[in-house]
C-alpha cells in the first residue's frame, strides 16, 4: 500500500456519498471519497446538500419520547409478572 | 435460587433507557399512537420474559428492536391502518439537488417543512423503506445493525437507505413547492 489512496471518479464517489456521511466506510475509502470532493466542486455541492439533508431529518424525526403513562405501565406489568425474569 | 426482585431490577435499569428509542421505532412501525404503545407495552413483556436468552455484552438496543420488528410482523401488521400501495420500483431515487442547485444548494428549504410534515412523509413510505429509515436517520443505528434487526444483508439496507431517502427527500421538496418555500426550477 502507498501513501496516496488510489483516485476515484465522480461515479464512485457519489456511489458511497451516504456511506460516507453516514461513516460507514473504512479510514481508506473515506479518504478516496475527501480527496476525490476536495478536488471536485459539483460534487461537494452534493455532498453538502446531502449533508445538511440527512443532519436535518435526524434532527426533525428524533424528538419523540415514550409518554409517562406508557413508562408507569410497563413498571406495573413487570411487577405484575413477578420473577418471570431470570437476570443474565 | 435466583432473586426475581433482582432480575427485575436488572431489566429495568438495562431496558427501560432504551424506552424512548423502541417507542419512536414504534410509532413510526405502526403509524399511530395508541397501537405503537401496545406494541411497545408487548415488546417489554416479551423482552422481560425471554430476559434469561439475552446474551450480556450484545447488543441490547439491537435485541430489544428485533422483539419489536418481529412483534409487529406477527401481530400488528394487519391491524395497521392501511399502508401505501406502492410499487417499490417505481419510486423516483435520485436527488433533488439539480432542482435546487441555482436556487437553494444548502437545502434551507428543508427548515421550513414542520416536524408533523416530515413524520407524514415517513409514515407515507414503503413498509421496508420505512423501517430502514427509521433505525438509521431516526435511531442512529450502523447499517450493521440495521441489518441484523431487519434480517437482510448489509448491501440491501444500503440500497433500501438510498432509495428511502431519495423518495423522501423528493417527497418533501415537492411540499416545499407547493408551500411556496421554494420557488420550482423552470422547466
Amino acid at each position: 500500500m502507498t501513501d496516496e489512496p488510489r483516485p476515484i471518479d465522480c461515479e464512485e464517489a457519489l456511489e458511497r456519498l451516504y456511506d460516507y456521511l453516514d461513516g460507514e466506510l473504512t479510514a481508506a475509502r473515506s479518504e478516496q471519497v475527501r480527496r476525490h470532493l476536495e478536488r471536485c466542486a459539483p460534487c461537494l455541492k452534493l455532498s453538502k446538500f446531502e449533508s445538511a439533508y440527512v443532519r436535518f431529518l435526524e434532527a426533525r424525526a428524533r424528538t419523540r419520547c415514550a409518554p409517562d403513562h406508557l413508562r408507569r405501565r410497563i413498571l406495573e406489568r413487570l411487577l405484575f409478572e413477578g420473577g418471570g425474569a431470570e437476570a443474565p | 435460587m435466583p432473586d426475581p426482585e433482582r432480575s427485575r431490577r436488572t431489566f429495568e435499569t438495562q431496558v427501560l433507557p432504551l424506552l424512548d428509542a423502541v417507542y419512536r421505532v414504534a410509532l413510526r412501525l405502526a403509524g399511530e399512537e395508541l397501537l405503537a404503545e401496545d406494541l411497545v407495552q408487548e415488546t417489554m413483556l416479551k423482552a422481560y420474559r425471554a430476559w434469561h436468552q439475552y446474551q450480556p455484552g450484545t447488543n441490547l438496543r439491537a435485541w430489544l428492536l428485533t422483539i419489536l420488528r418481529n412483534t409487529f410482523i406477527n401481530q400488528y401488521r394487519r391491524r395497521k391502518r392501511a399502508g401505501p400501495h406502492v410499487d417499490v420500483h417505481a419510486i423516483e431515487a435520485h436527488t433533488v439537488f439539480g432542482e435546487v442547485q441555482d436556487v437553494d444548494p444548502e437545502g434551507a428549504f428543508f427548515h421550513r417543512i414542520v416536524d408533523d410534515e416530515v413524520l407524514r412523509a415517513i409514515d407515507a413510505l414503503p413498509d421496508e423503506f420505512r423501517e430502514t429509515l427509521v433505525l438509521s436517520d431516526v435511531e442512529g443505528l450502523p447499517y450493521a445493525e440495521i441489518a441484523e434487526i431487519t434480517d437482510v444483508p448489509v448491501g440491501t439496507v444500503k440500497s433500501r437507505l438510498f432509495r428511502a431517502r431519495q423518495a423522501l427527500q423528493r417527497t418533501l421538496y415537492q411540499y416545499a413547492v407547493d408551500m411556496g418555500y421554494i420557488r420550482k426550477r423552470d422547466a
